[in-house]
């Protein structure tokens, strides 16, 4: 039994860093329509910075402060200079810019950082003999876990509060829902867009410096991690928040017990997710919690 | 004139009588018509616009130090034999990508696959009853193979490409490429895949000659000896010119029309009578198949699988889009002037990267630093300008230019047309 909460507790701590990068994907994909393929390695770009940061004698908290911030600079800007220009243009082509920034700062990270992994400190207690014991049982579920999963529910509350009580927040459901709209009631779709790819920028990073510490720094940090976020966004549904949530923890959860559980898939993540990811295709494309489209011919 | 009346029969007999006996007058010599339609200077452009980077190509390759600076004819072999084998592959992308609109970002897995199968069958890890002495195949046989067993999984994949739009199938396929590393590595499978560490095969020995047909003779190696890099070139150089051929003949056809109107408008395709999943779905099996022929070559030149190689992963499936990106998408030429470039700008950047003092980057970032991700940089800025700028690529772009320049003609001759127009409309 302590086992089984120890490693749901894993489950759900990694869950919620998929839970975080597949609401920030799903943020972006309301309000534009698309799949933002460098989500990962700008968050991946600004837990480097944090810990140059650190280095540099910042304490955690403010080099993570400071990342946030240029996770947001950096996703506002490839919405103003990269999305916004070919989509008026070209839609279809907006992904393959979308992965030309993704190669683009993964390799520019390289470039500056190199290939050795890096430390990141953690923002939570990490001494070895440091649990946190859930009551009635034995199991030890260590801090950073726990902390892992209060910083999704923080940032949820926060978003909630953003969307539903803020003049700001209005107008981006209003913008997600319709531009058009928006921009005849004097919505500044525009600075509104900007400000989705900002968030949605800062939230991947936090996630990128959630994970960092135990994950090991190097560039290839986030590839995985986003894989499986998209796939956690595309099964509740990529444009539901709710949905991102939901689908972020259950992966987290059903790779955690992929692993604990069953020995002769551990290694086969991936091939799981496929046929996660094909199943909910064909079954449910809307996903779990996404609203059926309906095209007007 | 005398006029045809209204027999359409005879007015085809008096045009035909027509041309004959007064042939275009752009053509004043015994050239054939489609030469000598257009002028000396058009020719002397052409030429020169092809000439130029082909000799390039051949000092870089062949090392013609003295002209072409130093250094470069090291592995320039190689590079020649890696760009034409990722021709290929950028070909399969191309036609589930460029023609039909269905971004892929998985065929790296159809590469995998298809070097995996030549080494497997080369190495003779499966039994195989009917083929070869100690289940050791010929590596030329292997190719079809690979082939083969990709369009399989193109197919079985594609098929939930019915419900798969846009960005839908670019995550699968991106997962695939994931899904089928890992599987590669899979433990249960190391007898058949070689696990994590893969399979170092034999050195793959390349025939003495090209073609030896009734005494006309073509050695493999130009300095006499037999050369793998040399022998990669020519053979996937001409599988690359049959599936060029190949494609273009496909996208003449019905279903080449098919897959454009598909790009072009799905919901119009369909009220036109396109059946979208079988469209996609083989489509997707046939281009997975051309990446697998790609990946076959590629594993027969290394010798090597490893589910590790940065080509057989996710990078390989960004490389790709790449060359398809950058040579043009649906285009024919694209592919090939794509990797090329890709080829050899990568290596160029990994020369600078490695020693930046030698150029102005050293000045940017400090003489001692290596610059390890230079080539990517360049690649990924040049997908979003190509995006923005240059939907169809470098060769789409030179058609573009062209035809600002050059008049088209249609190619029925002149002549027909005027004579045609001249015994009036009732003929037509």
């Amino acid at each position: 039994m302590s086992l089984f909460i120890q490693r749901m507790f894993d489950g759900l701590a990694e869950g919620s860093i998929y839970a975080l990068l597949a609401l920030a994907l799903v943020v972006i994909f309301r309000s534009t329509g698309q799949l933002n393929f460098a989500q990962g390695e700008i968050g991946m770009l600004c837990a480097f910075c944090a810990s140059t940061m650190t280095l540099a004698g910042f304490p955690i908290w403010l080099a993570m402060l400071i990342s946030m911030a240029i996770g947001f600079v950096i996703a506002a800007l490839v919405e103003r200079v990269v999305v916004r220009p070919i989509e008026h243009r070209n839609p279809g082509a907006v992904i393959v810019a979308l992965i030309g920034v993704f190669l683009g700062i993964n390799q520019l990270s390289a470039m500056f950082w190199g290939v050795d992994a890096r430390n990141l400190p953690s923002l939570f207690p990490t001494a070895a003999d440091s649990f946190f014991r859930f009551p009635g049982t034995s199991a030890a579920i260590r801090w950073e876990r726990v902390g892992i999963i209060g910083v999704l529910v923080v940032m949820l509350v926060l978003l909630y509060l953003l969307f539903n009580y803020t003049k700001i927040g209005l107008a981006m459901r209003a913008v997600a829902n319709n531009q058009e709209s928006s921009n005849l009631v004097g919505i500044r779709v525009g600075n509104i867009l900007i400000l989705g790819w900002g968030l949605a920028g800062a939230i991947g990073a936090l996630a990128a410096m959630l994970l960092a510490p135990s994950a090991g720094l190097t560039g290839t940090l986030m590839l995985g991690p986003f894989l499986l976020a998209s796939v956690a966004a595309v099964l509740g549904g990529l444009d539901s928040p709710v949905g991102a949530v939901v689908g972020g923890l259950l992966i987290g959860l059903l790779k955690a017990f992929l692993i604990g559980y069953v020995e002769f898939l551990s290694d086969m993540l991936f091939p799981v997710m496929l046929v996660v990811l094909l199943a909910v295709l064909l079954l449910r494309p809307a996903g779990l919690f996404g609203t059926e489209k309906v095209e007007r011919v | 004139m005398s006029d045809p009346t209204n027999d359409p029969v005879a007015a085809d007999d008096h045009v035909a009588v027509d041309v004959e006996a007064a042939p275009p007058a752009a053509a004043p010599s015994g050239l054939p018509k489609r030469i000598a339609q257009y002028g000396a200077a058009h020719w002397t452009g052409r030429v020169l616009v092809f000439a130029l980077p082909l000799a390039y190509l051949f000092g870089r390759v062949f090392g013609m130090t003295g002209i072409w600076g130093d250094g470069w004819a090291n592995s320039g072999q190689g590079l020649l034999a890696d760009a034409l084998i990722i021709a290929i592959a950028v070909m399969g992308v191309n036609l589930i990508t460029g023609y039909t609109g269905q971004l892929s970002i998985g065929h790296a897995a159809f590469f995998a696959i298809g070097a995996f199968v030549a080494l497997v069958l080369t190495d003779g890890r499966v039994t195989t009853p009917f083929f070869g002495a100690d289940n050791v195949w010929d590596p030329g046989w292997t190719i079809p193979v690979a082939a083969a067993l990709c369009f399989v999984v193109g197919c079985v994949v594609g098929l939930p490409a019915l419900r798969l739009k846009g960005i839908y199938l670019a995550l699968t396929t991106l997962v695939m490429v994931e899904a089928v590393r890992s599987t590669l590595k899979y433990e249960k499978f190391e007898g058949i895949t070689g696990g994590a560490t893969g399979i170092k095969g034999d050195k793959y020995t390349p025939p003495e000659y090209v073609f030896d047909f009734f005494g006309l003779k073509l050695p493999t190696g130009l300095d006499g000896r037999s050369d793998l890099n040399q022998w990669m070139i020519y053979l996937s150089l001409g599988l690359l010119l049959l599936i060029m051929l190949l494609v273009s003949g496909l996208m003449r056809s019905r279903i080449g029309r098919a897959m454009v109107a598909t790009r072009d408008n799905e919901l119009a395709a369909e009220v036109m009578g396109v059946n979208l999943a079988v469209i996609k779905t083989v489509v997707f099996g046939i281009s997975g198949a051309i990446t697998g022929v790609a990946g076959a070559l590629f594993g027969l030149k290394l010798g090597i699988a490893e589910a590790d190689i940065p080509l057989f992963g996710l990078f390989g499936a960004i490389t790709f889009l790449v060359a398809m990106v950058v040579g043009g998408a649906a285009q024919n030429w694209g592919p090939l002037v794509g990797a090329v470039f890709y080829v050899f700008v990568n290596d160029l950047a990994r020369s600078v990267g490695e020693n930046p003092s030698e150029s102005v980057l050293g000045f940017a970032f400090g003489e001692d630093t290596k610059l390890d991700g230079l080539g990517g940089v360049v690649f990924g800025i040049m997908l979003i300008l190509f995006a923005r700028f240059a939907p169809f690529g470098a060769v789409g772009s030179f058609r573009l230019a062209r035809n600002r320049v050059v008049q088209v003609v249609p190619k029925a001759s002149a002549g027909s047309l005027a004579s045609k127009s001249d015994t009036g409309g009732d003929a037509g």
